[in-house]
Formats: structure tokens, C-alpha cells, sequence
């Protein structure tokens, strides 16, 4: 099983560079991850993103549509797809320690 | 023999991915031989097989049929060669000839890999059936690739994206791993959408017990495709329906069909009557999923473990009745953007839908132009059959499979594309963007909910 290195620790990632625990996420994990997703810094901008993305995967057990993501954090998907080059699924939801979307996507 | 170059091939799901769809893989040295018992079973049993296996003479009518070869002229990708991958085999075991002369008379030995070229080759077909639509002897060659990825799956050679959407799907009742409360909550966010755009407010009724109507929507509907949820919603407010949607079996889809079509296909059929029975409904109504419809429309009676009454339609069904009897109104003009529309394989070759779609694009848009050819001669979307892979190489053949599609949409001039079926939008979403299409993607309800007139 693949991993990435956090703070000296090893945490598991599949293929594709997804946590394999949800619960085990921490902010340290996003910035360890950014970089796969074409993300030098995170920003301000991206943390909102994220941690709107953490608290609703928390409380709701899915992403949110796209549609609701933008509503809520008040950027358009142009704007998403600036702050995460890979998309709000494969990128954004990925730093946020959600897994991989499966079925129609 | 095989290729020597490197064949493109979706990642294969790991053994834990398998276990959860309780596969437990062959091992290498042993897959051969159990893939041809299971071949020399299907022989016995699966007759639309043996005749695709038998028949074919290699006219080659079907190679400039099929959207895979014209976007790769990859000879492996014309239909009859496809199914030359598994004929030799064939040959070589269930024939006297192939026993007896071997690879004078086009006879082969079954090794891994021949199981690897059909692992590649079966997952670039996209079961369309365009193949078997032109074929003058009528082989079906889906059934080739059906068979062929059924045998894959019992060696536990399946896709990685396959096998952890028939694992969602057999965790959460959907594809999509949504959960009750995630459910419930996009729904909700939805109905707000709705009273902003109506003035009022529409509800979808969540796991309500007696109800007339269960709604079976495709779970990516949720993620994706919002205005397709709305646009149900919509319809079924406008006709007075007592409906639901349940958060046990939220799913149109059947994966199952896809790759192993027994097991993950039986236990989806099985939820859905439990699920109908379970809310007393009187009817199921199913939502816009090109190769779901066609597994629940024309398997379910032989994949229910009981014998069910109850009646299922599809929602586009439905509304092409009520549009036909007048009994709703519609106003074109709002949707005035000249409009087209894609055929779903599995509706216009499968399932008769061709006409009823007709019926409702034409009553619910101003400007509606066909692409050619259409009906049950359109091009597959290049996804069909869940092929939705996003490893690079198969990611680039994606694109390769999309260039017929393309070039029918381009030459409409249309602004918007009308794709009812949740794969075909998964496959458009990205590919609108790779070939610059410059078009809206929505499915046919939500142009109908969008055109309804409310008194």
C-alpha cells in the first residue's frame, strides 16, 4: 500500500493518493497532499475550501454537490478549479480527507 | 499473439477492493484453466454467445460502426476482432477442427495472456450495440464482452472503479456512497433552489411509507447533475403525484450489470422490490440512467428471488404519456437555445425510447435539431458501459472514443446538449471541455420541468 509522510509518520493513501482512514485527517495531511494536486501554497482561499468540505463530509458522511460547495463558500466553479487545478471531486475533496468518488463521475 | 506493446488497461481493483464484492482471486497460474470451465459452462447455457461465437463470417461491417475504432484504429477495437480475442479460444477447445489443426485454423491456447488482452479490450468496449444493430446475421457483440468481463470478474481481473462502485453500492444502496442524511440534505438544498427559481416551494418526499410512486433517481444525480433531481420534482408536483425516494436503494444504476451481471446485479434488484414492498408503493417509476433501465426493464424477472407485480416505467416514459394526452403545459420558450439531443444506447437499442424522447424534447424546447445519425443509429458517448476511467491512458482513450460524438454535436450548432442517462453526462462533463464543444449539458426532465407552466 502506497503512503505519504506527515510530520515523520507514514499515513496510508491509495492509488490514486486518497486517505484510507477519513477519521485520521488532519490539516497537516492537506498541505502534505496539495502539492500531487498542482496546489504550491495553501492559501486562505483554499483553507475555507477545505475546511467547509472537512466540517460537511463530518456531519453528512458525502461531499456536497458542487452546486451547494459554491453557494456556500461563495466562489464560483471557475474559481474552484483556480484554487484546485484538479477539480473540486479529485482535488478539493481529496485534501479534505474525504475517498475517492465512485459510480457516475 | 499478443501485443508485445504495452496494452492500455484500467488499474484492476486490489483484494481488498475485491473482497468487498466477495471476489476472491484466482490465482495467476490457476486463471487459464478456470476461465475456460467457466467458457465451456456459458457454452451450455448462453445462447446469444454461442451463436456471436459460431456465426460471424468477418464481413467487417461492423469496424466503421463502432465509435472505438474510429477514434483509435486500433484493429483490436473492431467488433468482430474483439470477439476474435475469445472465437480463438473457442476454436481451439469446443471445435474438432481448432482441436485438431490448432493455429492453421485460427485456434488458441488460452494463457494469461489472452486473459490480459480480454481485460484490455473488454473494457474498451462500451456495450453499445451498434455492432449488433448493423450486423446482417444479428451477433450481438455485447454479449462477447459481457460474457468476457464475467469471467474476468470470477478471476478477480475487474477495474478498480467497478469493483468500489459495486462495493458503495452494496454498503449504502447507491453507487455513490451517499449516505440517509446526505441524502436528505441535498434534497433539501434542492427544494430551496426550486422556491427560488418557481416562487414556491416543492418537497421531495424522503422514505414516505405508502406512497403511490417510488422514484428510483441515479445517485450521481446527487452529486452531478442537480437540475435532472429538480426536474422530477417538478413533474411529479405538477401531476399531483404521491411520491417518493427512498435512501435505501438510491440508485438507477446497476453496475453489477457491468461487470459481473449475477451477483452485485441480482442483489441491487432484490433491494429495490424489498424497498417497494417495504413503502407499500404501487408503482416504480425510474430515472434517467441509460444501462439502468435497460437492467431493471429487461433482467429484473429473471434476478428477483420472488415474483414481483409491481408495475416499473421510466420517467420519461411518463411524461411522453402526459405530454401526448396534453395533460401538460408546456412553454418553449424557455428553453429557446437551439437545442440537441443524445440518444442513449441502452434506450434507443434496448429499450424502445427512441420516440418518447422525441416526444419531449420537441414539446419542451424551441429550437431542437437531430444529429445524424440518430435513434437507434447514434454514437455512443464513449463512456457506455461505465468506462469512465481516469488513469491517464485510458483517460486519453476516453477522449479517442468521444471524437464521432463530438463531431455529430459540433455539426448541430447547438448550444445545449440533451443527454438523459447519468453515464453519458459523466462522459460529457470532461469531453464538452477536450473537444471545445461550447455546450450546457443537462438531461430531458430538466428541460421538461424547466418548460412546465404553472397556473
Amino acid at each position: 500500500m502506497p503512503y505519504i509522510e506527515v510530520l515523520g509518520q507514514q499515513i496510508e493513501v491509495d492509488e490514486d493518493g486518497y486517505i484510507q482512514d477519513p477519521s485520521i485527517w488532519t490539516p497537516e495531511i492537506a498541505k502534505a497532499m496539495a502539492p500531487m494536486e498542482q496546489i504550491n501554497e495553501l492559501t486562505d482561499e483554499h483553507w475555507k475550501v477545505i475546511n467547509y468540505l472537512r466540517d460537511y463530509y463530518m456531519k453528512f458522511g458525502i461531499c456536497p454537490m458542487i452546486r451547494k460547495l459554491c453557494k456556500d463558500t461563495g466562489y464560483t466553479l471557475k474559481k474552484i478549479y483556480e484554487l484546485f487545478p484538479t477539480g473540486p471531486a479529485k482535488g478539493a475533496c481529496k485534501l479534505a480527507g474525504a475517498p475517492k468518488p465512485t459510480g457516475c463521475v | 499473439m499478443a501485443a508485445e506493446k504495452k496494452l492500455k488497461a484500467p488499474k484492476k481493483a486490489t483484494e481488498a477492493e475485491l473482497r468487498a464484492i466477495h471476489i476472491k482471486p484466482v490465482p495467476d497460474e490457476e486463471k487459464p484453466q478456470v476461465a475456460l470451465e467457466l467458457l465451456r459452462r456459458y457454452k451450455d447455457e448462453w445462447r446469444s454467445l454461442v451463436m456471436a461465437m459460431e456465426t460471424c463470417v468477418k464481413c467487417g461491417l461492423c469496424a466503421e460502426n463502432c465509435h472505438s475504432y474510429l477514434g483509435t484504429r486500433d484493429p483490436y477495437n473492431i467488433p468482430a476482432k474483439r470477439a476474435d480475442l475469445m472465437r480463438k479460444v473457442w476454436k481451439r477447445y469446443f471445435t474438432p477442427q481448432g482441436r485438431l489443426f490448432g493455429w492453421l485454423v485460427g485456434a488458441e491456447d488460452i494463457t494469461l495472456e489472452t486473459l490480459e488482452m480480454w481485460y484490455s479490450y473488454f473494457y474498451q468496449c462500451s456495450e453499445c450495440r451498434r455492432c449488433g444493430h448493423v450486423c446482417p446475421f444479428g451477433i450481438d457483440t455485447c454479449e462477447v464482452t459481457m460474457a468476457g468481463r464475467r469471467i474476468l470478474h470470477q478471476l478477480g481481473m475487474v477495474p478498480k472503479l467497478h469493483a468500489t462502485t459495486g462495493a458503495a453500492m452494496l454498503k449504502s444502496g447507491n453507487h455513490m456512497a451517499l449516505t440517509p442524511a446526505g441524502i436528505q440534505d441535498t434534497l433539501e438544498f434542492l427544494s430551496d433552489e426550486i422556491e427560488e427559481e418557481n416562487g414556491f416551494r416543492i418537497e421531495f418526499p424522503v422514505d414516505k411509507p405508502d406512497s403511490d410512486i417510488l422514484y428510483v433517481p441515479s445517485s450521481a444525480d446527487f452529486m452531478l447533475n442537480p437540475e435532472t433531481l429538480k426536474g422530477a420534482a417538478r413533474f411529479f408536483h405538477y401531476i399531483g403525484a404521491n411520491w417518493t425516494i427512498t435512501t435505501r436503494m438510491t440508485e438507477a444504476g446497476n453496475f453489477g450489470y457491468l461487470f459481473d451481471q449475477a451477483l452485485v446485479q441480482k442483489e441491487l434488484v432484490n433491494r429495490l422490490f424489498q424497498e417497494a414492498v417495504r413503502l407499500n408503493v404501487k408503482k416504480i417509476v425510474w430515472g434517467e440512467c441509460g444501462h439502468g433501465w435497460r437492467a431493471i426493464k429487461m433482467y429484473y424477472n429473471t434476478m428477483a428471488d420472488l415474483p414481483h407485480r409491481i408495475p416499473i416505467t421510466h420517467i420519461l416514459d411518463e411524461a411522453a404519456e402526459y405530454v401526448k394526452r396534453g395533460l401538460l403545459k408546456l412553454d418553449k420558450s424557455k428553453n429557446p437555445e437551439p437545442t440537441t439531443l443524445h440518444d442513449p444506447c441502452n434506450y434507443v437499442r434496448a429499450c424502445g425510447l427512441a420516440e418518447n424522447l422525441r416526444v419531449l424534447i420537441k414539446a419542451a424546447c424551441a429550437d431542437f435539431r437531430e444529429m445524424e445519425p440518430n435513434r437507434e443509429k447514434n454514437f455512443c458517448c464513449g463512456g457506455g458501459s461505465g468506462i469512465l476511467f481516469d488513469d491517464p491512458d485510458m483517460y486519453e482513450l476516453r477522449i479517442k472514443f468521444s471524437l464521432k460524438k463530438a463531431e455529430q454535436i459540433r455539426a448541430t450548432g447547438a448550444k445545449v446538449l440533451c443527454a438523459p442517462c447519468s453515464i453519458c453526462k459523466a462522459q460529457f462533463h470532461p469531453m464538452i471541455e477536450e473537444h471545445h464543444l461550447g455546450v450546457e449539458l443537462y438531461g430531458l426532465i430538466d428541460l421538461v420541468g424547466r418548460a412546465l407552466v404553472w397556473d
